[in-house]
């Protein structure tokens, strides 16, 4: 478009040219519409999100409103799969149903009017029920990369789709809103994530500062306090990765070759560093100065590093291990075999006041350096992909990169399965701990298990929520009253009704809107799982682990695992 | 359309949960709370306005006509941009160009029968005190403090017996976001709490000129020193993709010569317009908890949010709820000025340079007063005249420790107020 324009409004052939032939990283259509979020998760995190299959079950207004943050972004697909018929009170809580869709399938309406918002992404729609489908097609549940329930669903459906899913590695999402009230549970066997995204990857080894970082401050180090060999300006424009370097040394030659190591000494240090200032408005020391208390922390791995490399998938490698174990497997190796268990360097260099030439070439000693730990890395990938029969050259550069600038931050998380929580393993004690707190948002979860025991009992067939009609909503949550007792009772917790005024509070506001959604808080929902699902299929930022409560009353969230 | 209203006749099925929470108390809600009718016809009668029809807008515009909101009005001077299609999901390619506020107005109503919303085309500075007048509740979903400033003192202008009009602000950045309700001159205002906003770091302008380390100086320098120098009065246009590949260009020259890796065009354009990420989901999050505090407060079916929820999503989930404290010496909802600390020798142009620095003041034009007379007025240009030479003196000659120094400037509708302290 604009370059249409521009031939017939810029006349010179250079003008053209440059304008039209050569503007090297000129965005594409896509990565304008795109912009915004590229900017968050990148390149590689929107080719996950395109190349990822969504299952919704049950287009609710929450689950609907969680597509929709999902298609703007441009996820490659989704089906939905509901064997429902819209109804007029779909109309007052889903925006993705108009008058026209009244009698006909929510699937299909619901999905029309999802694919109107991104061209590029694809729609499919299901009539069916999820308890029959999970038993006539369960083979079909290993296309999809994501699984999103919600709605009525009896536990025993909602506990084999987990079995199924968790076996198969994909994550399931099971949501619930009710009124004022909304909850979220993940369930995702294993999950590794490179790009946490961690406000900064700086490390400077000031305290085991490598032979070529040692090289280029001992070049100046001769000259630093000296006003007859260095110039007032060079001195106010020192890196202060230099100027740490040298009174580190200085400092260790009078303090027994100790470092500063505690509050009081680094504090010390610091006084140290403003008395070799040689006049107060030196910019440079004062970043020294800033910098102390960040980066004096010797080099050390994070224990979630550590548990990667304890994991048995980093010790035992076997020739179906995916790229991740096998990259973190040769970082291990790196570290504890070659390099004093320290891992590669990140290369990243803040920011400092310097000359432009002196900052250049300091960031070239960090990514000189990065790049030498990366090839040595590189070189035991290769060899043990050798080793496992595979070949050598299977992984990329670039993967092995972005690792090894993140080795510090990366995490492991195995999430709980629902079949562990509801019926193997509970957390017993992360329930109990928070009843006697009347404020606690676990009195919803607490509701919201009773919700489910009632539209799942056997003589309700239809599923029908409590609280539909004003005449016998007492009686129903009076109901879920004693399904709460009965749910703390398998668990072994005493429970008292003084200690269970908080849930019978939430029971109540559970029953309050009848069993429908409220809007907002089915658009909060879909806001806050769309957001989580983006974490998981980009393997970017960390997700939550396992259970999100939202009350809409006292807009208050907490997560909790159960 | 003979169809329209048969159709538009709407089943008392449609807002059958709503209904129920409007019918029936909750074990949280207010004692004064008559549930039926009252409730109804409130959310049925009562003008609603939202300022901004773009990322949180679009989201609130649709979650108040599924609140059972049926007067609605949006202000929003913006036009439709292709960046803005990965969340305002009220448009489509087709749309670019169009008035923001008059393609969301459009879809919602054609969407959700019922309601009504009345978009306006223009900033929320063109509106008078009649107009604002007329809502009981405004929602903001902005992405300009200078905006939401002007709305926070507007409505607190505007408090008197019969007037107290809530203003519901929300708020994201990427993974994270806010919403917050406003009770004027009650609870804490947005000036009260502008502290929480630190503004970017500026680069020293020698850095740029002279010794730039990092793509963002080499791009700033392009910018804000060889713009001016090469392009002279045209201004510069950040939407224009010629204006920014021109910069892209100068600053790739630069990178190059002074070895400085990573310029890309995507940075240039974020530099320059100082672009912030921005997503459905966390616009969706912010502006459903805005819309829900909204019904809350119309309806008084639960207590409303006291008086801030920050939300962040970069690891798990975390939201924070708390009350932020009003300030005694608030300039806009406050009663009280604040302290001002100068320096007697100081011109008065040196003072007005120093208060444009301060991240609570940001003036552009200002006019100072003292109680007892005018030290410098931008306007009428007689009064400029005569108080001109006052930017020459020096404070001492005009004021002492004491006074009430007074600031007016068309970027603020409301005079921020000092009492002087001359230092030693």
């Amino acid at each position: 478009m604009h370059i249409n324009c521009l031939w017939t409004t810029w006349p010179t052939l250079s003008r053209i040219y440059s304008y039209s032939m050569s503007i090297p990283g000129a965005p594409t259509a896509k990565e304008k519409k795109y912009d915004r979020q590229l900017r968050l998760w990148g390149a590689a995190g929107q080719e996950a999100l395109e190349n990822a299959h969504i299952l919704l079950v049950n287009a609710t207004a929450a689950g609907t409103e969680t597509l929709k943050n999902l298609v703007l972004p441009g996820i490659g697909r989704f089906t939905i799969i509901d064997d429902a018929v819209v109804k007029d009170e779909d109309l007052g809580t889903n925006f993705f149903l108009d008058d026209n869709s009244i009698g006909l399938s929510r699937a299909q309406k619901t999905c029309e009017l999802l694919c109107e918002l991104n061209p590029d992404v694809q729609g499919d729609h299901i009539k069916d029920n999820i308890t029959n489908f999970i038993h006539t097609n369960p083979e079909k549940l290993k296309t999809f990369t994501t699984v999103i329930i919600t709605g009525d669903v009896p536990i025993s459906t909602l506990l084999s789709l987990d079995n199924l899913l968790y076996t198969l590695d994909i994550p399931l999402f099971v949501l619930k809103c009710v009124g004022f009230t909304m909850t979220c549970r993940l369930a995702l066997s294993e999950h590794a994530i490179v790009e946490t995204h961690p406000d900064s990857t700086v490390d400077l080894r000031l305290l085991k500062p490598f032979p070529e970082l040692v090289a280029l401050y001992e070049e100046k180090a001769a000259i630093m306090d000296d006003k007859e060999k260095m110039s007032e300006h060079d001195h106010g424009h020192i890196p202060y990765v230099v100027i740490l370097l040298k009174a580190l040394d200085d400092w260790r030659s009078t303090h027994g070759g100790n470092i500063p190591s505690n509050y009081r000494e680094k504090n010390e240090f610091k006084s140290f560093l403003r008395g070799k200032m040689w006049n107060a408005d030196e910019e440079n020391f004062e970043e020294a100065i800033a910098a102390v208390l960040p980066y004096f922390n010797p080099p050390s791995i994070a224990s979630t590093t550590k548990e990667i490399f304890e994991d048995k998938k980093c010790t035992q490698l076997t020739a179906t291990s995916s790229n991740f174990w096998i990259i973190a497997r040769a970082i291990k190796n790196f570290a504890y075999d070659d390099n004093e268990g320290i891992l590669p360097l990140p290369g990243a260099l803040p920011d400092m006041k310097a000359e432009s030439k002196d900052y250049i070439r300091l960031q070239n000693v960090y990514k000189a350096k990065a790049r030498a730990d990366l090839a040595s890395v590189m070189e035991i990938v290769r060899v043990l992909l050798s080793g496992l029969g595979r070949d050598p050259n299977s992984i990329s550069e670039s993967d092995v990169e972005t690792f090894c600038k993140h080795a510090g931050f990366a995490r492991l998380t195995r999430v709980r399965s629902l079949n562990e929580e509801y019926e193997h393993n509970p957390k017993v004690k992360t329930v109990s701990n928070e009843l006697s707190d009347p404020t606690s948002l676990m009195h919803y979860y607490l509701g919201i298990r009773a919700y489910e025991m009632f539209i799942s009992e056997e003589s309700n067939s239809k599923h029908t929520p409590p609280g539909i009609d004003d005449s016998t909503a007492e009686n129903d949550a009076e109901q879920l009253d004693q399904y709460v007792t009965v749910i703390l009772d398998k668990l072994n917790i005493a429970h008292s009704p003084e200690l269970l005024e908080g849930t019978s509070k939430a029971v109540r506001e559970i029953v309050r809107v009848g069993g429908g959604e409220l809007h907002n808080i089915s658009s909060l929902a879909g806001g806050l799982v769309a957001q989580e699902i983006i974490k998981v299929i980009t393997k970017q930022y960390i997700p939550m682990n396992n259970t999100v409560i939202f009350d809409g009353i006292s807009s208050r969230s907490q997560v909790y695992e159960l | 359309m003979a169809t329209a209203t048969v159709l538009g006749a709407e089943s008392p099925d449609r807002w059958r949960y709503l209904n129920n929470i409007l019918n029936r108390k909750g074990p949280y809600t207010d004692e004064a709370f008559t549930p039926g009718d009252e409730p109804k016809a409130f959310l049925a009668d009562a003008k609603i306005l939202v300022i901004g029809a773009g990322g949180l807008g679009c989201e609130i515009l649709k979650n108040l006509a599924l609140s059972g909101f049926k007067d609605i009005h949006v202000i929003d001077m913006d036009t439709i941009d292709i960046s803005n299609l990965n969340r305002q999901f009220l448009f489509r390619e087709a749309d670019v160009g169009k008035s923001k506020a008059e393609v969301a107005a459009a879809f919602v109503m054609k969407r959700v029968r019922g309601v009504t919303i009345t978009p306006f085309n223009c900033a929320i500075q063109d509106k008078d005190d009649e107009y604002y007048k007329q809502f009981k509740i405004v929602v903001c979903g902005l992405d300009s403090v200078e905006a939401r400033r002007w709305m926070n003192a507007t409505l607190i202008n505007l408090v008197d017996d019969e007037t107290l009009i809530p203003l519901i602000d929300g708020g994201t950045e990427g993974f994270k976001g806010q919403a917050r309700v406003i009770l004027p001159t009650i609870s804490s205002c947005y000036e009260c709490s502008l502290d929480m906003h630190t503004p970017r770091a500026a680069v020293p302008l020698c850095t740029l000129a002279s010794i730039p380390r990092q793509p963002a100086h080499c791009i700033e320098w392009a910018s804000v020193i060889q713009w001016p120098k090469e392009k002279g009065d045209l201004k510069l246009d950040t939407d224009d993709p010629e204006h920014i590949t021109w910069l892209f260009t100068k600053a790739l020259e630069r990178a190059k010569e002074f070895n400085i890796p990573g310029v890309t065009y995507s940075m240039t354009q974020g530099v320059v317009k100082n672009i912030i990420p921005a997503i459905a989901s966390t616009n969706a999050i912010v502006a459903a908890s805005c819309c829900n505090e909204a019904l809350k407060i119309a309806t008084t079916a639960a207590p409303y949010l006291d008086n801030y929820m920050m939300y962040t999503g970069n690891e798990s989930i975390y939201t924070y709820t708390f009350t932020h404290e009003k300030k005694e010496n608030c300039p806009v909802c406050g009663n009280l000025p604040q302290n001002l600390e100068v320096n007697p020798e100081w011109t008065l142009e040196g003072l007005m340079e120093r208060l444009q620095e301060r991240p609570e003041t940001t003036l552009r034009k200002p006019s100072l007063r003292t109680s007892s007379k005018s030290l410098y007025l931008q306007a009428p240009k007689q009064l400029e005249e005569q108080t001109r030479p006052n930017l020459e003196k020096k404070l001492k000659e005009l004021m002492e420790t004491g006074d009430e120094l007074s600031i007016s400037d068309p970027g603020m509708p409301f005079n921020l107020r000092f009492i002087i302290t001359m230092s030693e």
